[in-house]
């Protein structure tokens, strides 16, 4: 099935409300989808985003996290790439009640090379997704936590 | 929300970094006050970032992301006068927006 599970959303409809709100608001390209970012486990969620799309392992993406974070509630990340092309990331914490942390849209104008801060609940994996040209990389990192975020996620 | 949005950019090598620090709780609505109440969810649903009027990077986000956010991203080009915009928007309808003049020889 070449039709994607977003372009399946644009074109019921789905979208319509999120992108009236998101247009009225700031100066975003597309919708944020609020199902995207509900509480559930990792495999549900890893599921609807990326459905039965191939997703590769890819050392060309590199996500930084400390080993061991002494405080879950602020975990530092650094996401690179010497890729270009790259549209869109996904960061998900495996074991986080919301698993999709943050999507970023990506540009041409930027060099991948950025940080945040995020919040794990418990020591976990930490998985980012990119899309570029139609494919997905993956890649992941084990963060040992040794003071979850309080009900973070 | 006034003033809740600080901006610094710095060149980085051949690129120019760009370091936003948004204020906000980021509540999840899992924790719990001193008296044992809910807190109700109160997080940042989406910030964007433009260059000039043109989309640079959009971030959706839950309240997983760290109470007041802290970004940066790297640029590969900018000119001086360049007007970097930054937007944000939470869960309860709340947004702010600030502008950075970018300015190469500072």
């Amino acid at each position: 099935m070449t039709c994607s599970r977003r372009n399946f959303l644009k074109t019921s409809g789905v979208l319509a409300t999120g992108g009236l709100l998101a247009a009225g608001a700031s100066d975003s390209r597309a919708a944020r989808l609020a199902e995207d970012f509900a509480t559930g486990d990792f495999a549900g969620r890893y599921a609807s985003l990326f459905g039965d799309q191939t997703v590769s392992e890819s050392e060309l993406i590199q996500l930084i996290l400390p080993e061991i974070a002494e405080d879950g509630a602020v975990v530092p990340v650094t996401i690179s790439s010497e890729l270009d092309g790259i549209e869109r990331l996904y960061l998900l914490a495996d074991k986080n009640p919301t698993p999709l942390v943050a999507e970023f849209e990506l540009t041409p104008l930027l060099a991948l090379h950025l940080t945040a801060r995020i919040k794990l609940a418990e020591s976990s994996r930490v998985t980012l997704v990119a899309s570029r040209e139609g494919q997905l990389l993956r890649c992941s990192r084990w963060v040992k936590v040794m003071r979850g975020g309080c009900g973070s996620g | 929300m006034a003033g809740s949005i600080r901006v610094r950019s710095r060149r980085e090598g051949e690129f120019l970094e760009l370091k936003v620090l948004i204020e906000h709780p980021m509540e999840n609505g899992r924790n719990r006050d001193a008296a044992g109440n809910l807190i109700p969810a109160h997080f940042i649903e989406q910030l964007a970032l433009t260059l000039n009027s043109q989309p640079l990077v959009t971030v959706n986000m839950a309240g997983s992301v760290a109470k007041n956010p802290f970004f940066s991203f790297r640029l590969k080009q900018a000119a001086d006068g360049d007007v970097l915009r930054v937007a944000w928007r939470d869960n309860h309808g709340a947004g702010d927006s600030a502008e950075h003049r970018i300015e190469l020889n500072r």
